[in-house]
């Protein structure tokens, strides 16, 4: 593959990136089986609101009488009083009565600005040279989506990407199943300890994975890549699926929220394929240590109703609504980033593999505001990975071990304000930001055929992006957005050198989606 | 003997009342599910309304029931059964959004009461449930009928004369014809959307 075909490519899998990182979902199965809008969970789909969030929580039921609302009764796999012969039957449970498939289409339209082929500068003149059209028709997602719950309080959900971009190349999203409120064998209040197993996307402030905006949120996808001399090299972002196990409890819609997890280790980005071994595509770990991801949150209800207070949703004068709310949390994740190279025993003599394994830690807080219909939320995290440099003793021509040096970190977040200003249109305005030194110097010199390509050559550390947007729900389950990402300034190098071929420039991009839900 | 006069007065004045009162009976086609035919306001005449308040049942996410015919000046109670919050408001009354009103909030087994004093049909909306509907008639006389599923309706102790006749059906047209009562008379209706 030619640097300019590798150009092209890598450009456009930004920009299909930019478009396709946030998977979102709502869920028409749970129209059919309740016989109710979408609106009664969401605001701007997938925007969840407050009733939407409860019945999250409650393993994808109606929080109180659920089965009194239900239109589709379900089969029962066993009759209730079954549970008496326990454990000389098995335990009766049910499934929904209609397959609980939901199905998702999207489509997009994008304008990129004018410098969008400035990345041609180390190609000056070549007629061959790749080109970005100024506007485009893409084909999104095409995905299915099943959710319910088996009785007994076991919910399950399992999403998978049948196509993406036109092509075949989906894949699985979440799938797991959730043991709502164990807690009750322990005594524990209600909904104080519940139980995750499978894949699925960490419980982070703000799902990327859910979310209602065209493109992600940046900081949520950033990696951690070091810089050159550093030996860093973790491609593990917060937005990954992660496979494991994950224990929670509380509520988001009031009150304290907690999730402790231990998923796979994978820093590699490939399944058991860290960049220095070959794959072995039957695992998805790439290493023993399993990883721990930590939140807590406490959601502030500032109703001065104490009835409303309490409730899911707040009685407004004109009907209930979502409360008037602060929440604060936290988030920690720590993992070992593994690092293998070849080296060689003390002796000097013997060869073998040396392996290095780097902690590193993401930290974040967030923050959400409510009111009424007005939204605003935001996100700070910061990133650190030990940094163990291969370590070659004077008359030795191979490392026989690592020592610490400077550690690789990054830091950022969001800020972002969703007004809904009517119940079918929301503005949005969205402030990303992402702090990476080694992002910078990785793009300096860089050549189109290197693995940092010149387009993520930013012109500085600190990368902007402001995005303003407007969603319009045609119905409440067709939605049409826009978004106009106002992208942080680039430059591109002469490969291995930092001479400047071009001034700084931005590829602002103009992007329209249409997407239904059936 | 004054008591036995007065008793056969009023026992003579009732069979002469049962003999002018007919019913008014027939089809409306054109739909289906329920409508509603009901005798329009005649001129010069009030009828008091009932004291009876019926109810109107928000449960499973479902107006119910889903039409209630209702006399003008008619109090009815709107109650929610649901252990999830709702809303009752209307944007007109009879196709008149100056009279439209909200009914807010309240939580499961309580009741707001709303007093109808304008006839046509109110459209039922809750807030939170844009799917859920339901609809109130008012109408301007005690002689009104809801149809069965095949669409029959019998309107019973009409007095005889003559009146407009008129049948409402959800998101059809109304339609409305003059009617001579006279014993067993009948008025099919066919309406359209």
């Amino acid at each position: 593959m030619s640097s300019r075909q590798r150009t092209t490519i890598i450009f456009l899998s930004l920009l299909m990136l930019v478009l396709f990182s946030s998977s979102s979902y709502a869920i028409p199965a749970f129209s059919r089986q309740y016989g109710t809008s979408c609106s009664t969970c969401h605001i701007d789909f997938p925007k969840l609101n407050d009733f939407g969030k409860a019945f999250k929580d409650a393993g994808f039921k109606f929080p109180k009488d659920d089965e009194t609302f239900i239109k589709v009764p379900p089969v029962l796999l066993g009759a209730p009083a079954q549970k008496d012969l326990w454990p000389h039957t098995i335990w009766p449970g049910s499934i929904p009565g209609l397959p609980p498939i939901g199905l998702r289409y999207n489509h997009f339209f994008q304008v990129v600005s004018k410098n969008r082929n400035a990345f041609n500068a180390q190609i000056p003149g070549d007629p061959t040279a790749p080109f970005i059209p100024r506007t485009d028709f893409q084909p999104g997602l095409f995905s299915i989506f099943m959710a319910g719950n088996f009785g007994s309080d076991i919910a399950f959900w399992v999403d998978d990407d049948i196509s993406v971009g036109g092509g075949p190349d989906g894949g699985l999203g979440d799938g797991y199943l959730k043991f709502v409120n164990i807690g009750r064998f322990l005594k524990l209040p209600t909904d104080a300890l519940s139980l995750r197993v499978g894949q699925f996307e960490l419980d982070l402030p703000f799902s990327p994975a859910r979310s209602w905006n065209l493109s992600g949120w940046d900081i949520y996808d950033q990696t951690n890549i070091g810089a050159p001399g550093q030996n860093v090299n973790n491609n593990f972002a917060l937005s990954s699926a992660a496979q494991g196990i994950e224990f929670s409890g509380g509520h988001q819609y009031g009150g304290y929220h907690y999730s402790l997890a231990i998923v796979n280790q994978n820093t590699s980005g490939n399944a058991a394929a860290p960049a220095n071994i070959s794959p072995v595509t039957t695992f998805v770990s790439d290493s023993n240590f399993k990883d721990l991801y930590a939140r807590f949150s406490y959601r502030f209800n500032l109703e001065r109703d104490p009835a409303s207070r309490n409730e899911i949703q707040a009685a407004g004068a004109t009907g209930p609504r979502d409360h008037t709310y602060l929440s604060l949390g936290t988030l920690y994740f720590y993992g070992r980033s593994v690092q293998r190279a070849g080296g060689v025993e003390p002796d000097g003599v013997t060869q073998t593999v040396i392996t290095a394994r780097e902690p590193f830690y993401r930290v974040g807080a967030d923050f959400s505001f409510n009111y009424r219909t007005f939204n605003l939320f935001g996100q700070f995290l910061e990133g650190r990975d030990h940094n163990l440099i291969p370590l070659t003793p004077t008359g030795f021509t191979l490392p026989i071990g690592f020592i610490r040096s400077n550690p690789a970190k990054f830091s950022g977040g969001f800020i972002e304000a969703d007004y809904l200003a009517l119940p079918w249109m929301m503005t949005i305005m969205r402030w990303d930001v992402v702090n990476s030194s080694a992002d910078r110097i990785n793009g300096i010199g860089a050549d189109a055929s290197a693995p940092v390509a010149p387009f993520l050559s930013p012109l500085h550390s600190t990368r902007h992006r402001f995005t303003p947007g407007i969603q319009f729900l045609i119905h409440a389950n067709i939605k049409t957005s826009f978004e106009y990402q106002i992208r942080p300034q680039q430059v591109v190098y002469e490969p291995g050198t930092n001479l400047r071929l071009t001034t700084p420039f931005r590829t602002n991009t103009a992007v329209a989606g249409l997407e239904f839900v059936y | 003997m004054k008591r036995n006069i007065t008793a056969a007065i009023a026992i003579i004045a009732a069979l002469s009342l049962a003999a002018s009162a007919g019913t008014i009976s027939g089809k409306v086609s054109g739909v289906a599910g329920e409508s509603v035919v009901y005798v329009d306001t005649i001129q010069g005449k009030t009828f008091p309304p009932p004291t009876k308040s019926p109810v109107v049942d928000q449960k499973g996410l479902l107006f119910q029931p889903h039409i209630t015919v209702v006399q003008t000046g008619t109090t009815v109670e709107f109650l929610n059964s649901d252990k999830v919050a709702h809303n009752v408001f209307w944007t007109n009354v009879g196709g008149n959004k100056k009279l439209g009103h909200n009914l807010g909030t309240w939580p499961q087994g309580e009741k707001r009461s709303f007093k109808f004093d304008n006839p046509g049909a109110v459209p039922l909306l809750c807030n939170v449930h844009p799917e859920m509907s339901g609809y109130i008639v008012v109408v301007p006389t005690p002689y009104s009928a809801a149809t069965d599923k095949s669409g029959e309706y019998k309107i019973e102790n009409v007095p005889d004369g003559s009146y407009t006749v008129t049948a409402w059906h959800e998101g059809a047209k109304n339609q409305s014809k003059p009617v001579s009562v006279s014993g067993e008379t009948k008025a099919d209706f066919t309406l359209s959307k």
